[in-house]
């Protein structure tokens, strides 16, 4: 349900940005989600059909580039995945870090003409 | 295929939200008026919390109260008993309310009106975190028998409160909750979180609950 209600927030951001640039046929839309992010990218594809009916992105294709949670060590410096390394830096097993990225949920591109 | 080309956009999608947000936040602080999001899974005792402050405030400042439901009116109804103001939002199946809504729900009440706004966002723990609705503080209620897991499981909801009020804590005794361990958990996400043991029941622990509010309000 949260997907569909933010994937249709992105179906009219994209319309509008297709309107302001003259755009007629959007062939994919590219999405990028932080590993993090609340928005789960098997969700995502199971909605976006129906956020998509009836719009200027009936046809087009989704695609989906997953962004890595990479911290940085408060300790020693090293940056690392964060679910792959359980929340801890794998040199110094230190629990104090910085969030490098993974939060993210952007439009990224779309393929146009 | 070729006719195609790549159109870099690199927009947040929540970027928009947040700077209506930002823009509501600020038009609040000109006009002193203190408005408070307050969410919980369903039925945690947001209705009823939000029932007691206005019983303990009401004689001291103006409120008004912004009702966020997906589909009725149950709360709205509920509130309106008290005398006063009372703003139904549908939110039309949507999972969290934005700042544009919340906006218009003010605009409603009417700002000059008002002192102190409550808005009881939809009962869910993981969409209204994602979702800045331009108030001036944030809390959060986690009652007993929900479990002291949770700050584990929906970390964004924690970090992002100003106050942690735990209800229910009448029933403590029935369920396996550890309260110290809640408290450990949520401070880890979030070191500056205030944290209220309440029972909107019986009223324990509502008089520090609402001294926090008589801090933020002015009038
Ligand atoms: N024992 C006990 N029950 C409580 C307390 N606070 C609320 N309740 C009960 O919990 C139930 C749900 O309370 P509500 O205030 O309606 O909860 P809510 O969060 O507004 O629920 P929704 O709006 O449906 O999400 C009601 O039956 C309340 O009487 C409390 O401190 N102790
Ligand atoms: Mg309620
Ligand atoms: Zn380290």
């Amino acid at each position: 349900m949260h997907e569909l209600g933010v994937i249709i927030e992105v179906v009219k951001k994209v319309e509008s940005f297709a309107k302001k640039n003259r755009i007629v046929e959007i062939d994919t839309l590219v999405l990028q989600i932080g590993e993090l992010s609340s928005m789960v990218p098997k969700y995502v594809e199971a909605c976006y059909p129906a956020a998509v009916d009836g719009t200027l992105l009936q046809d087009t294709k989704l695609k989906i580039e997953i962004l890595p949670c990479n911290a940085i060590c408060k300790n020693c410096n090293k940056v690392f995945n964060l679910i792959e390394a359980q929340k801890k830096c794998p040199d110094c097993e230190s629990e104090e870090w910085d969030l490098l990225g993974g939060n993210e949920f952007l439009i990224k591109e779309i393929i146009a003409c | 295929m070729d006719k195609f080309k790549v159109i870099e956009i690199k927009e947040s999608v929540f970027e928009d939200n947040e700077r209506q947000a930002n823009l509501l936040r600020e038009k609040l602080e000109k006009e002193n008026v203190f408005l408070l999001n307050l969410m919980s899974s369903p039925g945690s005792g947001k209705t009823t919390t939000v029932l007691r402050t206005i019983e303990a405030l009401k004689d001291e400042m103006r409120i008004g109260v912004l009702e966020a439901d997906i589909d009725s009116d149950v709360d709205a109804h509920a509130v309106v008993q008290t005398g006063v103001e009372v703003i139904q939002l549908h939110t039309g199946g949507m999972c969290h309310l934005d700042a544009d809504m919340t906006k218009q729900g003010l605009l409603e009440l009417g700002t000059k009106e008002i002192d102190f706004a409550i808005l009881e966002n939809v009962g869910n723990l993981v969409c209204p975190a994602e979702f800045d609705t331009g108030a001036s503080k944030n809390a959060m209620i986690l009652s007993v028998p929900e479990g002291d897991d949770k700050p584990l499981k929906y970390p964004l909801m924690f970090s992002m409160v100003n106050v942690l009020l735990i209800n229910k804590i009448d029933t403590i005794d029935y369920f396996d909750f550890d309260l110290d361990a809640v408290k450990k958990r949520a401070k880890k996400l979030n070191p500056n979180i205030k944290i209220i043991p309440i029972s909107a029941k019986t009223g324990e622990g509502i008089n520090e609950w609402v001294d926090w509010i008589r801090t933020q309000v002015k009038k």
